[in-house]
């Protein structure tokens, strides 16, 4: 068993799986980003306000993603840290037409980074400055300033910009994301 | 953690500095030029698309004109021009059909105007009230060109002087005209009939016929003819009209319109009536110390804001249940309702630029605006749930967020009453004595009352007639004639068996002094010795304190004393000026010997 899994590793049929948690305000784009890196014929159509959370599966060229896809709403959001401690990585979300609600989102950042669960972990964090398609969006370099993300010293972060109903940007959120996640394993 | 961290700042004073506040900081706009009150501000879904916007009736400051402003976030996202100023801005849902966007209902002057998705949908105007009849006729003989516009002039002003019915406003403004204009405004409006409008002075809405949070709910006006009007959310009719004895400046309403209701109105003539289904007229009344500059309903509290600075809670029966005392002037009040936590608390927004956040009595936040706050409002703004929205004096915005994870914990100190007013006495219990004589007081009231005050009277006789021998004979140490005004008063000092009696005379007259007094003691002669009974002092100066000694010997070996008596004579007089009696105490000497 165990020589036949490190064959097939080694092999490149087996991908190393990896959980990761998708956080964000509420109807920042988290599950249409998720739905949109799943395979086109696994797409849902309509995507409505997630309740609890979801777990969803998709492939990267060499790793295998469970996404712990949480409601962003304020009355789950207290769900969150209970999944930090199993999460490998962190795919923030943030909606950038929303100007009023980015001290929210710093707000919930913030309590995230000083989480005991992750706190002294180096753990990648992926920030996607979502809804560029919208005519109010700010710009990623903006987001990132509002979120005071340059305070992120001893963990590695990056910010994209994307629009998750075209499906912008998103690729090169996850490329990143998984570079960083096998750099951490070897 | 998060939680943890929450709580703890809700046990340090409530500040809202930096580090421990509940509240994030999310927008602020000095130069947004928005000039209004609490009442002008309403938060609504007015799209059905889930984002809430923030309606502004907005004043309009320095001759701009007022304007109906819709913001959504940080913008303005519609502007309108209002006819009038804004009197209350509400949203309400007017149908039960999908889908389900509220409407929104701006009071301005004598209108009512309803919107829908934003744009105009009906126009209510309040019912045209009957003319003075003397007005009418004054005019119907302008237009019969009868009298000229200065006779018209005075009779207006006659009018508006006696009549109890106020002139219409175009009598008034023709009084307000110079000579010059007068002919041309007449012949302009003589053909006009004469109207006389009201205006709102206040809105709110009440529930229908359901309590649900997306039910159905009519529109309440007060008008400045001193009534209340529920109107008809899909007809916009006259449901129900009510009467006040005064002009209705703020509203609140509880229940529903077609079951039951109450309904509070602070007035300006300093009361609060509350009025119930059924009755056309008040049913309590709150009166009040001084003006109200506010009213919010929390649950079955009415919370009053008074010129007075101070919050004053009232029961819906209008028992009034605590005063907490404001560091400034009141400028505004608003509720403010976390649903999630399931809180309500009353918002003050006061003169020194704090808004102050009250549950009953206990202070438990406090926000520092940088400029004193006019118009508060909280609830649901774009799409978070505790969003506080601020307009400052100045035409400023200010938008905040409350925290997730902040608890508004009560700050002691200053709340409640002392612990030792809860405690309970140990009563005894009641005797059966005590229970008669309560009967009997009770029934036998009046005649006890009576007995006690003839009681009283013989014993104020009786003192003044004691009184009236004291001073006819001189028994007292004070003379108060005119020719001899003296004070007496005598000390005795030892213990026995001989002792020394000082005597202080001193002339109380401011210029003139008295000569020729004799000083005379009368005792006993088998007890006391006294040296010398009878002397001469010497010449009296005003005011100055004559101490006059004398040795008394005690003769009795028994320990028994007496009364000496001091007499203040004038040469050549019998009747003695002064008096005092002298309780010599028992010689102490003997007694041990």
């Amino acid at each position: 068993m165990g020589l036949l899994d490190r064959l097939s590793g080694l092999l490149g049929l087996k991908k190393k799986e990896v959980h990761v948690l998708c956080l964000g305000l509420d109807n920042s784009g988290k599950t249409t980003i998720i739905n949109k890196l799943k395979p086109t014929n696994a797409q849902s159509q309509d995507i409505v306000p997630t309740i609890g959370f979801s777990i969803e599966k998709f492939k990267s060229s060499s790793l295998s993603f469970t996404v712990f896809d949480m409601s962003g709403q304020g009355r789950y959001r207290n769900l969150w840290e209970h999944y930090y401690k199993e999460g490998q990585a962190i795919i923030f979300v943030i909606d950038s037409s929303d100007r009023l609600r980015m001290v929210v989102a710093k707000e919930e950042l913030d309590t995230l980074l000083n989480h005991p669960d992750i706190k002294h972990r180096r753990i990648p964090i992926l920030f996607f400055a979502n809804k560029m398609d919208l005519r109010d969006a700010v710009t990623s370099v903006k987001v990132s300033q509002l979120l005071c993300l340059e305070n992120i010293k001893d963990k590695p972060w990056h910010i994209c910009a994307s629009d998750a109903i075209r499906g912008e940007g998103l690729q090169e959120g996850v490329d990143w994301l998984q570079d960083q996640i096998q750099a951490v394993k070897t | 953690m998060a939680a943890a961290s929450g709580s703890d700042c809700g046990r340090r004073r409530p500040e809202s500095n930096d580090a421990g506040s509940k509240w994030l900081d999310a927008h602020y706009d000095p130069v947004a030029n928005i000039h209004t009150f609490s009442s002008c501000l309403a938060l609504a879904d007015l799209h059905g698309d889930g984002e809430f916007k923030l309606v502004v009736g907005d004043f309009g400051p320095g001759g701009q004109q007022p304007r109906l402003k819709v913001l959504k976030g940080p913008t303005v996202l519609t502007e309108s021009p209002l006819p009038a100023l804004p009197a209350a801005a509400a949203t309400f849902l007017m149908e039960q059909h999908e889908p389900r966007t509220p409407a929104l209902a701006l009071a301005s002057g004598p209108c009512v105007y309803v919107y829908k998705n934003l744009r105009p949908y009906f126009k209510f105007s309040l019912p045209p009230l009957p003319p003075n009849p003397l007005e009418q006729d004054v005019w119907n003989q302008a237009k019969e060109d009868r009298i000229d516009p200065l006779t018209l002039k005075e009779m207006l002003e006659d009018i508006r002087e006696k009549a109890e019915v106020p002139l219409s406003v175009q009598s008034l403004k023709f009084l307000q005209l110079e000579l010059s204009e007068m002919e041309a405004f007449v012949n302009q409006h003589k053909s006009k009939p004469i109207k006389r409008q009201t205006v709102i002075t206040t809105m709110t809405t009440v529930k229908k016929n359901l309590a649900d949070e997306d039910a159905i709910s009519c529109l309440v006006l007060g008008t400045e003819s001193k009534e209340l009007l529920v109107l008809d959310p899909e007809a916009f009719t006259v449901l129900s009209k009510m009467s006040l004895p005064s002009v209705p400046v703020f509203l609140e309403v509880s229940g529903q319109f077609d079951v039951e209701f109450r309904l509070a109105a602070a007035c300006r003539n300093g009361t609060v009536y509350i009025l119930r289904r059924d009755s056309k007229h008040p049913k309590y009344c709150i009166e009040l110390s001084a003006q109200p500059v506010g009213l919010v309903r929390v649950h079955k509290i009415l919370v009053v804001g008074t010129t007075q600075d101070s919050l004053q809670g009232f029961t819906h029966k209008g028992k009034k249940l605590w005063t907490v005392p404001m560091p400034a002037a009141i400028l505004t009040m608003s509720l403010l309702e976390q649903r999630s936590r399931g809180l309500h608390a009353v918002m003050v927004g006061l003169a020194n630029g704090e808004v102050r956040i009250y549950h009953d009595k206990a202070l438990l936040n406090v926000i520092r605006a940088p400029d004193a706050v006019t118009s508060l409002c909280f609830g649901r703004y774009g799409r978070e749930d505790n969003t506080l929205i601020m307009t400052t004096r100045g035409g400023s915005l200010i938008i905040k967020i409350l925290k997730r994870t902040a608890v508004f914990a009560e700050w002691g100190g200053e709340a409640g009453p002392p612990p030792a007013q809860s405690t309970k006495l140990n009563m005894p219990r009641k005797t059966r004595l005590y229970v008669d004589q309560t009967l009997r007081e009770r029934e036998a009231g009046t005649a006890m009352h009576r007995a006690f005050q003839t009681d009283l009277y013989l014993l104020r006789l009786r003192a003044a007639r004691a009184y009236v021998q004291a001073l006819e004979s001189s028994l007292n140490p004070v003379s108060a004639s005119a020719r001899e005004p003296l004070k007496l008063h005598a000390v005795v000092q030892g213990l026995g068996p001989t002792f020394k009696l000082t005597l202080h005379l001193q002339n109380t007259s401011t210029a003139r002094p008295i000569v020729g007094l004799l000083v005379c003691f009368l005792y006993n002669e088998g007890l006391y010795a006294l040296p010398c009974a009878f002397f001469k002092v010497p010449l009296l100066v005003p005011g100055l304190n004559y101490p006059l000694e004398t040795f008394v010997e005690s003769l009795s070996d028994k320990g028994s004393s007496d009364v000496i008596k001091v007499l203040v004579l004038r040469e050549g007089q019998s009747a003695p000026l002064l008096s005092a009696h002298i309780n010599m105490p028992a010689s102490e000497g003997l007694a041990a010997a």
